[in-house]
Formats: structure tokens, C-alpha cells, sequence
């Protein structure tokens, strides 16, 4: 059953402000630790711009790598903020609510990460890179190419970029007013500007409540759109092999999903080593995000299944060649076996426990291991189709990762990190209005000789 | 003058793979010395290639050789693909590559079945010797961008230049009209023309091979690309006394 | 507060009463839509007889319309059950009065199942070589692979659903069985070991959520196996890996629909106006609605991926289902499926009333039931071909003869009048669920708000 902390708003600000008003221990060493890997990455990055992309370990056929499984990657990872903000409030689950802002915090900045790893370091000429989206040929009439997928994809990130970003300040505004509130000179100057002016009038809590459900509402079809663009990418084309496969946008959503809801859980943990705050994210919590992912994991297989079927149904050539690369020859097959044990044949089975989804061990453990496989499940993918095990058998590639390369990728790791890291000393990662609100609307109800947690419904 | 299609036909029985027509495309498209190092690094450029099968068990083994360049396709894979229409398809048919445009995002590349697209991983170098044989009509390519075969568009623009200047047409199978590759040959293995023009040799050649009979092909047909290169196949004379015994 | 919630009864007693003398009621309206649903079964029945001695089994040609009236029924019926597992499991309150007619839809399941036994016998076997699911020619196998895996399946689909429905009416038929009204020895059957003791509410419980979970994987399983013997491996070339995932979104937006208009008919001529309210038709008409939205996203990876890699073979399916000869109903199954619903379910007013998402509801049905022509009547006219790769020759579109339209007729008025049937034996709402309601339903006074309602969600 659920326990029921009932907690003061005193309490509430005290323990939630605990990373913003005062320095944790462990934060200055660990942000230097990741500011220094991310400004190793920066040089590789400074490398590569000086000699070209031959430092990669790109060659042909094998034209996209490493940068594109991690753009993939953190595209999919960026699918938890709105998967818990908006579809967990529209269907009103009351879990969400400690967790919400990490997860769209996390949006944020894994999708810069993935903008970092795909268009960035990715083209051949980086510099250019704007002109990409921005056209330049206006004089001559040379538009960009609305038929290319690369096209579609800088559109739909840059939309679901300023969505996210929406999201998370719109649902500051309150919290940064308790900051201003609290802070004094320089800092309350800022933490004012910031806050827009919150006062906590009725017509603000009003306008800031409808903002919310609007963004919820209009923020869907860019969050289904955004991993089905990703995966056109791949699935439009006719060149590699096993990509061309009408599965791909539903498969790549609810991988995106999973590995998601996965890493917010993984975060969940980690804010309450790290802060304490175990008041607020209980085993209920990680339980909800437990049965969550159970049924996310499992529609994730079904679509797993499905894509390998229908490979198997063609019974085409080059299809079985892939299909055999992937799971028969070394190094590829002892990485398809760790992608099927860490994407779901080990963390499922844990979650189906229920003192196992409610312990914080286990639950850390599970979700590091999704990540783990779903980063795999993009590599086997990529890889293994540009490595084009066509009819052309006198072009078959191979391809191992450059040193480079492996430091930019970890350059986006470490990106993530840091901003979470000093978001999370400028700004509660918690919402403190959003638990005010439930313990407010919280309430029980007896049945019988049991008492179950209750809601007040408008 | 509108309307040219230009095409190519590839005699592969003839083909005896010497690679002189690899040679004579590297000279001729101002590409970078293709080492060993570059090689190893599986980042060779070759407009062309002759694709190298072995056929059959020892002692009976044959080398089957096919020459494999830019098939022009009408329905081209890679064009649709580039965000920047740094590839298109220009109105002679030809699938041409706009090297000021390429930004690398090697989509295009990705996207083709025939491996026909090469990126320059290094900014191209010459030895101090070579620098005077570079050929002034090509561009030389920078590094972080897609290039690939042009039919040798620089003859086709200067051949048919010249020849409007003398108000006369180009002639078919002219040897200033002709890719490097197709003058190089030594067995008349190439065959480039106007697919359009009904009496050139590809044309000819074209509508006697692609009936019942004939040897023609295209490269990877099922996928609906219409190369504008048609091969024609092998005459395997043991395989027809097989099937006779 | 919305009128599902205060209008009925404020105890338990009360609310057992009411809705058990309603049951027990049988209006003429009933025995009227029974009589003339026989009868049209009947002409169903002949419509069959009809085609059977005119075409025979061999051609398939003949039987594409058939097979998309047995889709069209595990699409709709199949779908309409998931309403009470979906909602059930996510705790919402407001399925409670429309969970049983949900789960009702079982019986018609097993009903086509029947249809699909003739069905059977009208699909050729793998030995023409087409491309198959099973690999004939690679693995030893028998020709009639699908046959018996969709049948297996098909009937584990029916059992699961009539298993649902029997356990979760069980308290329910045990009220009828001590209430001693007619048919007392068939209900003693039924509910024969239902005291109610707290030991066997626990197990309730966990076994609906069993057979609901079941229930779904079957349903998916059934929608794979019958999507692809029955359509996809009948056409050369067409290798699409989403579509059994589509047909089985297919059912659930159907299933929604469907439940939708068997609301309304419940609540304007059933008599269980004060039961079903505005609250069910907000639920369901918004889960359509993202239903709808969903469709368009399905239907729309497949598409995208045909049409831009532009490969014969894929051109040639695109021609055959979409863009070629049945144009104008795949035309109509998208206005209906998706642009209907997208152009009105966003008003809110609409959306928030009784007649709007079931008339929005009736479109979605029509939809789906012409998406199941086109691809039906499309895949069963292909004639075997050497060439599993592509399709060479698209077949002209096939018109559907007397015997189609009177089989379609027939077959869905054969699936009311089993409705009707069952529904004249077990309750059509859940006694027991909406008691239960009643103990997780508080109002109480909050700030200087008159009074909020407080509703209760068990872990």
C-alpha cells in the first residue's frame, strides 16, 4: 500500500531547495569531472574540424557510424520528458509529478546532445552545417530539399527543442518566484527577471495551468513525429540493407520510449542518493514507473518480433546476409545476445518483482541496463545495415570506431550530465508547486477495513 | 538541341579487366593518388571500378570482371535524399554532383545501391611532380564533400561547344565527346552516347539487346532506378553446351 | 458533476434492484430487432448458399468480400472487448456501467469464428508457392499451415474472451442464480461456486487481469496470423512489416467505436439512460479520438516507405490497395477513419456530448469496414503467380455481386442477434462493478468550494 508523507510547505521548500541554495558536497568534483571529459571531446572535435573526417573510422561503404547511432540515441532518450509530462497528465497519473521536471529537463538537453552528434560533428563540412537549414541560395531560387528526410529532421528536433524548452520554463515560473523570494542581491535580481513577474495571482495560476494542459495537448504529434522522422531516415532509403522496412517509425517510438522512461527512472534514483529527497520519490513512484515500463518493454519486443519476421519473410539475399552478420558472426553476435539480455530478457523479468521494482538498487541496475542494450539495439542496427551485405559482395564494409570518434560520443554523455548537473543548482529539479498541488488534492478513502489513496476530481 | 539523354553500354564479355579505364578516369577527373594507405583505410576513390568475381572451384576457376561507375539513374535513389540539392538530376539526363553545395551529410551515398559515391575523407594532395597534369576543366574537390562519376562532363560541355561553334553536331562516339574511360578501353568493352538520338551506337545497341533475345540488363533492377547504363551480360559458351548435354 | 456519476443509485441495494429488475424486463423493442436480425441472418444464410453453388471454393477471387466480413468482425468485436480490459486496468472509474457490454462482444467473436470455418476451405494452400509466414519449401511444413494456425488461434481468441466474460460476470449470474428468476438451473451452473467470500474477490481480481492480459496477446496473435495468411501472403511483393501491428490498431479503434454506438443504443433504446451518461461518451470518444489520430500515423509509416523507395514491387501493392482500382474506398476509409475525426473531435462541444462521438462513431465503423474491403476483396483477387517479388498485373477492382451484399447483411445482423441473445442471459451492466463504485465515491466539502467529489483508486 502506499505510505502517506504529509508534509508541510515549509518542509517542502527547505528539502526541494536544498541543491539551489546550498552546495552540495559532491557537486563541484563531479561537474568537474564531466567538464573535463567534455572539453576532451571539444578538442577531438577541434581535431577532426582541422584534418577532416578521415580521423573517424568512417570509410566506404560504412558512411555513417558512431555519431549517428548516438544521434539516434539521444533522440530516444529525449522521448521521456514528454512522455511523462504530457501523456502522464492527460491521463492524470499522479506519479508524475516529482518527476516531471527532470524528465523534460533531460528532453532538453539530450536533444542538444543529439543535435551535437547528428548535424554537428556528423557532416563533412560542419561549418556549413547552418546552411543545412537555413538556406542560402535565395538569389538563384535554390531551396532547400523538403523531399529529404535530413530535411524533415532538423525541423522536427528544433520543434520538439522549443516545445521542451516551453515546458520547462513555463512550469519554473512559480518555483524560481519562491528562489527570488528566498535569495538576496544580485541572485534575487536574476531569479525576478527570470520569473516573469510571478506573484501566484489566481489569473497567473490560471493561465500557467491552461499552458500547461495546451502544451501537453499540441506537444503529442511532434513527440510521435520527431522518432518517426528519425527513423525515415533510415527506412526511406533503398541502399542499405534492412532498413527498408515499414516498421521502423512505430518500432523506433516505442524503443525511444523505453529506453526513455528507463532513463528517467535511472534519474529518479539519483536524485535521491544524491539529494536526499527521498520524501518524494517513494518505492510507489518507482513501482508506478516499474508497471510503466513492463508494458512499454513488452510492446517494444512485439515490434522487435515484427521487424525480424518480416526480414526472415522476405527470404531476400541480402536481407538474410544482414540478418546473418547481425547474429552469427563475432563481434556481432556476442553484441546481439548483450542487447537482447540488457534491452529486455533481464530487466523484464526484475520488474515483474515488486520488491524488486521498489527497491532503488534494482531498479538503477534495470534501467542502466535498458540504455545499455537500446544504445546496442541503434549500433546493430546502423552498423551492421551500412556494412551492406548486398549483391554487391565485392563492396562488403566493415568498420571499427576511431579513438576520436569514441571521445566525441563521450562529449555528448558529458554534455548531458553537466546540464543537468547546473541546472539542477540554478533550478529545483523537483517542482515544488506540482507537489504542493497533489498534497493538496490528495486525499483518502476507506473501504472496508483498508484505505486507498484518493484524488479530488473538478 | 534539347532532349539529349546520354547513356552508356558495357560489353561485359569483353571486359578483360585491365583498369585501364581506372587509370585513364584518374588522370582525367584531377582524382588524388589512390595508396596503399587509403586502401587499407577502404577510402579509395574510384569513379570507376572493376569489380573482380571468381567463378567455379580450383582448377576450373575463371575471374569474371564487371566494370561498375555511376549508373545515372532517371530514378535516382541519392537524389531525393540531399537536404541542400547538392545532387540533381540536370536535363540531359545526367545525375551530376554540385560541389559548392555538398555540405556531407553522405546521405546520398548511404543511399546508393551501386557504392558509386566517394567522400573525400582528406583534403586531396598531389606530389609536387604531378601538380602540372592537373587537368584545369575538373574542379578539385575538396575534403568533406560527395563526388562521383560525371560521364566526363567536361568533354560532353567542350565537345558540344566546339561543335555548335563550327554549327555542326556532335559526332556519335566522337573521341572528344567520350568519357576518359570509354577512349581508354582497350577492348571496346564501353560504349557512350545519346540514348535519345536513335542512330547512336548506345541507342542501337540498347534496342537490340533489351529484346527477348538480347544480353542486356540493368544493374539491380528490382529496385526501380532505371540506370541510364546498361550492361550487357557474359556469353558463357560452357553454359550453353550444359544445357545442350 | 457529470450525470453517469450522481443519477443512479446512492446504495447498494438500490442499485442491485434496478438493474437487476431491468434485466429481467424484456421489451418488445428487443424481441422486435431480434426477429429482424434472424430473419436477415437468414438471408445471410442464403446469400452464402448462393455464392457457394455459383462459385465454389476454388476461386478466391469470389470469397475477397467474405474474408473482409469476417476481418471486419474480429476487427470491430474483437477490438470492442479491449474497451473493459484497457480501462479496467488503467483503474478508471468510468468504465464501470460499460465494461460488461464490452467483454458481451466475446460471444460474437466465437460467432465468427464459425464464419471463419467455411473461409478455411476458400484459401489455397502454400503449395502454390507463394511467399508465406511458414517457409514452406524451406522447413517441412504442411501446405496448410495458416489454415490450422489462424483456426488455433481464432478459437483461443473466442475461449479467452468467453472466459472473460464468464468470470467476470460471475458474481453477477450468482445474484441471478439467488434472486430465482427463470433459468435458475442454468444459472446454478454458471455461478455454481460463487459465495463472494473476500478469498474469492482477491482471486477476481487477479484472474480478470489474467484473462484480460491473455485476452490481448491472443487478440494481437489472431490479428497477425489472419492479416498476413489472409491478405498479405496473398499478394507477390508486398512485405509489410507494420501491417499486422495496423490491423490490430485497427481493432482497437474499432472496438472503440463500436462500443460507442452500442452505448448509445443501450442508453436511448436499452433503457440505461441513467447508467451510461455523458462521462462514458467523454472517455471513449477521447480514446477514439487518439485512436483516429493514430490511424493516420500507421497507416502513414507504411506509406511513406512504399512510396518513397519507389521499388516495383512496392509500387505495385500501392497500386493495388490505395492508389489504383479501389481509389475512391480507400479515399473514403481515410476521410471517415481520420479526417472526420480529426476535423471534429477537436471541438469540445462536440466531443463532449452524447450524440456527437457516436455519430463521429457510426463514420469510423462505415471506415473500417470499407478499409477491410479494399484490402480484402484487393489481396483475394490476385491470381497465383510464379513470381514472388513483384506483382506483375494489377487485377481490376471486383465488384461485390447479391450474394456478397446479402452475406455482409447477414453477417452482421447474425452477430446482433448474438448479442441479443447473450445479452438476454447475462446482465448487459456490470451489478457488481458499478456497487463497488459506490465504496470509492466520497463527496466532500473543500475550502470555500460547495463540495468536490473524491474519487478513490485501489493500488
Amino acid at each position: 500500500m502506499q505510505e502517506h508523507v504529509q508534509l508541510d510547505q515549509k518542509q517542502i521548500n527547505k528539502e526541494l531547495l536544498n541543491g539551489v541554495l546550498q552546495m552540495p558536497k559532491w557537486w563541484p568534483g563531479a561537474t568537474a569531472v564531466v567538464l573535463v571529459i567534455f572539453i576532451v571531446g571539444l578538442c577531438a572535435f577541434g581535431y577532426m574540424l582541422n584534418k577532416g573526417v578521415g580521423v573517424t573510422g568512417l570509410n566506404r561503404p560504412v558512411y555513417w557510424g558512431f555519431f549517428m547511432v548516438n544521434f539516434v540515441f539521444w533522440i530516444g532518450i529525449s522521448h521521456a520528458g514528454i512522455m511523462i509530462s504530457a501523456i502522464l497528465r492527460l491521463t492524470q497519473a499522479e506519479w508524475r509529478r516529482p518527476v516531471t521536471r527532470a524528465a523534460e529537463v533531460l528532453t532538453v538537453f539530450s536533444l542538444m546532445a543529439a543535435l551535437m552528434a547528428a548535424p554537428l560533428v556528423h557532416v563533412g563540412r560542419p561549418w556549413r552545417a547552418d546552411l543545412w537549414v537555413f538556406p542560402y541560395d535565395f538569389a538563384r531560387g535554390v531551396w532547400i530539399n523538403i523531399r529529404s528526410p535530413f530535411i524533415w529532421d532538423p525541423s522536427a528536433v528544433m520543434t520538439y527543442l522549443t516545445a521542451s524548452t516551453l515546458f520547462v520554463l513555463v512550469a519554473l515560473l512559480p518555483d524560481l518566484a519562491i528562489i527570488r523570494d528566498r535569495s538576496k542581491g544580485f541572485t534575487r535580481v536574476a531569479y525576478s527577471v527570470m520569473c516573469l513577474g510571478w506573484r501566484g495571482t489566481p489569473r497567473q495560476w490560471k493561465l500557467q495551468a491552461v499552458a500547461g494542459i495546451l502544451l501537453s495537448a499540441l506537444v503529442l504529434p511532434v513527440f510521435v513525429s520527431v522518432h518517426s522522422i528519425v527513423s525515415w531516415d533510415f527506412a526511406v532509403q533503398i541502399g542499405p540493407e534492412a532498413w527498408h522496412s515499414t516498421i521502423f517509425a512505430p518500432y523506433f517510438i516505442i524503443g525511444a520510449i523505453h529506453s526513455g522512461v528507463s532513463a528517467v527512472a535511472t534519474v529518479m534514483v539519483l536524485m535521491v542518493w544524491l539529494w536526499g529527497w527521498k520524501n518524494y520519490i517513494t518505492p510507489d513512484h518507482l513501482d508506478a514507473i516499474g508497471r510503466l515500463l513492463i508494458i512499454v518493454a513488452t510492446t517494444w519486443f512485439f515490434f522487435f518480433f515484427l521487424e525480424w519476421v518480416f526480414a526472415l519473410y522476405s527470404l531476400e539475399a541480402p536481407e538474410l546476409a544482414m540478418r546473418d552478420l547481425q547474429v552469427f558472426q563475432w563481434p556481432w553476435s556476442g553484441l546481439f545476445v548483450l542487447f537482447l539480455l540488457t534491452a529486455f530478457f533481464i530487466p523484464v523479468p526484475m520488474w515483474l518483482f515488486r520488491n524488486l521494482r521498489r527497491s532503488l538498487w534494482a531498479m538503477f541496475i534495470s534501467t542502466i541496463l535498458v540504455n545499455v542494450g537500446m544504445w546496442l539495439e541503434r549500433f546493430l542496427i546502423i552498423i551492421p545495415g551500412t556494412m551492406r551485405r548486398g549483391h554487391m559482395i565485392f563492396d562488403w564494409g566493415s568498420y571499427h570506431p576511431s579513438l576520436i570518434e569514441i571521445l566525441m560520443v563521450a562529449m555528448t554523455f558529458a554534455w548531458v550530465i553537466l546540464g543537468m548537473l547546473l541546472f539542477s543548482k540554478v533550478f529545483p529539479l523537483i517542482p515544488l508547486f506540482d507537489i504542493k498541488e497533489a498534497m493538496v488534492g490528495r486525499d483518502e478513502i476507506k473501504v472496508g477495513r483498508k484505505t486507498v489513496p484518493a484524488s479530488i476530481r473538478e | 538541341m534539347a532532349g539529349e539523354k546520354w547513356g552508356m553500354v558495357i560489353d561485359v564479355d569483353k571486359c578483360i579487366g585491365c583498369q585501364a579505364c581506372v587509370v585513364a578516369c584518374q588522370a582525367e577527373n584531377n582524382i588524388p593518388i589512390n595508396t596503399e594507405d587509403l586502401y587499407n583505410q577502404r577510402r579509395a576513390v574510384q569513379w570507376i571500378r572493376i569489380e573482380r568475381y571468381w567463378e567455379g572451384e580450383f582448377p576450373d576457376v575463371k575471374a569474371r570482371f564487371i566494370p561498375v561507375l555511376c549508373q545515372h539513374c532517371s530514378d535516382a535513389p541519392c537524389e531525393p535524399v540531399c537536404p541542400v540539392f547538392a545532387t540533381y538530376h540536370n536535363p540531359e539526363g545526367l545525375n551530376v554532383q554540385v560541389y559548392n553545395r555538398c555540405i556531407g551529410t553522405r546521405f546520398c551515398a548511404n543511399n546508393c545501391p551501386y557504392h558509386v559515391r566517394f567522400f573525400n575523407f582528406w583534403e586531396p594532395s598531389w606530389p609536387e611532380s604531378l601538380k602540372n597534369q592537373l587537368n584545369p576543366d575538373v574542379t578539385v574537390r575538396s575534403r568533406g564533400i560527395m563526388e562521383k562519376c560525371t560521364f566526363c562532363i567536361q568533354r560532353i560541355r567542350r565537345s558540344t561547344r566546339d561543335a555548335k561553334a563550327e554549327g555542326r553536331g556532335v559526332e556519335d562516339g566522337a573521341r572528344e565527346l567520350n568519357p576518359a574511360c570509354v577512349n581508354a578501353c582497350p577492348t571496346d568493352t564501353l560504349f557512350f552516347g545519346d540514348l535519345n538520338d536513335p542512330d547512336s551506337k548506345v541507342a542501337r545497341m540498347s534496342a537490340e539487346e533489351t529484346g527477348e533475345h538480347g544480353r542486356g540488363y540493368h544493374m539491380l533492377e528490382e529496385l526501380g532506378t532505371e540506370p541510364n547504363v546498361l550492361y550487357l551480360k557474359k556469353v558463357d559458351k560452357n553454359a550453353k553446351e550444359a544445357s545442350h548435354a | 458533476m457529470h450525470d453517469g456519476h450522481s443519477a443512479n443509485g446512492h446504495d447498494a441495494a438500490s442499485v442491485s434492484r434496478g438493474l437487476l429488475d431491468r434485466h429481467r424486463a424484456a421489451p418488445i423493442a428487443r424481441r422486435i430487432a431480434a426477429l429482424t436480425a434472424g430473419v436477415l441472418f437468414l438471408l445471410g444464410i442464403a446469400g452464402f448458399v448462393i455464392k457457394l453453388l455459383d462459385k465454389g471454393t476454388s476461386d478466391p477471387s469470389a470469397w475477397g468480400y467474405y474474408a473482409a466480413l469476417v476481418s471486419f468482425l474480429l476487427t470491430a468485436a474483437g477490438g470492442a472487448v479491449m474497451v473493459a480490459i484497457a480501462t479496467r486496468l488503467a483503474k478508471a472509474h468510468w468504465r464501470r456501467p460499460i465494461s460488461r457490454a464490452s467483454e458481451m462482444f466475446a460471444v460474437v467473436t466465437l460467432y465468427t469464428f464459425a464464419l471463419l470455418i467455411p473461409l478455411l476451405f476458400a484459401l489455397p494452400s502454400l503449395s502454390d508457392h507463394r511467399r508465406s509466414l511458414w517457409f514452406f519449401g524451406e522447413l517441412n511444413v504442411p501446405g496448410y499451415m495458416p489454415h490450422i494456425m489462424t483456426t488455433l488461434s481464432f478459437f483461443f481468441l473466442a475461449l479467452a474472451g468467453l472466459a472473460l466474460l464468464w468470470m467476470s460476470a460471475l458474481p453477477d449470474l450468482a445474484s441471478l442464480r439467488d434472486s430465482s428468476w427463470g433459468l435458475t438451473g442454468l444459472f446454478n451452473r454458471l455461478s455454481n461456486t460463487w459465495q463472494g467470500t473476500s478469498r474469492q474477490w482477491f482471486v477476481q481480481y487477479h484472474r480478470l487481469g489474467i484473462l484480460g492480459a491473455l485476452y490481448f496477446m491472443m487478440l494481437v496473435t489472431t490479428h497477425f496470423l489472419f492479416s498476413m495468411d489472409f491478405a498479405m501472403a496473398l499478394v507477390p511483393g508486398w512485405i509489410d512489416a507494420l501491417f499486422p501491428a495496423t490491423h490490430a490498431h485497427n481493432s482497437l479503434h474499432a472496438g472503440a467505436a463500436l462500443m460507442l454506438v452500442t452505448m448509445f443504443v443501450l442508453r436511448r433504446f436499452g433503457g440505461y439512460g441513467d447508467y451510461i451518461g455523458l462521462d462514458q461518451f467523454w472517455g471513449l470518444g477521447k480514446l477514439m479520438f487518439a485512436l483516429s489520430l493514430l490511424w493516420f500515423w500507421f497507416w502513414f509509416s507504411s506509406f511513406i516507405i512504399f512510396w518513397y523507395g519507389a521499388k516495383p514491387n512496392e509500387q505495385a501493392v500501392l497500386e493495388l490497395l490505395m492508389v489504383g482500382p479501389y481509389l475512391p474506398i480507400f479515399m473514403a476509409a481515410f476521410i471517415l477513419n481520420f479526417l472526420v475525426p480529426l476535423f471534429t473531435m477537436i471541438w469540445n462541444p462536440l466531443r463532449k456530448s452524447v450524440w456527437g462521438p457516436t455519430i463521429i462513431a457510426c463514420g469510423v465503423l462505415l471506415g473500417t469496414f470499407f478499409d477491410r474491403v479494399r484490402l480484402y476483396a484487393a489481396s483475394w483477387s490476385v491470381a497465383a503467380a510464379d513470381d514472388k517479388h513483384t506483382l506483375r498485373e494489377v487485377p481490376a477492382a471486383i465488384m461485390p455481386d447479391v450474394a456478397d451484399v446479402m452475406m455482409w447483411v447477414g453477417g452482421l445482423a447474425g452477430a446482433v442477434l448474438v448479442y441479443i441473445l447473450a445479452a438476454r442471459v447475462i446482465p448487459i451492466i456490470s451489478v457488481w462493478e458499478q456497487k463497488e463504485l459506490l465504496l470509492y465515491r466520497m463527496h466532500k466539502p473543500f475550502h470555500r468550494l460547495a463540495e468536490v467529489l473524491v474519487l478513490g483508486k485501489k493500488d
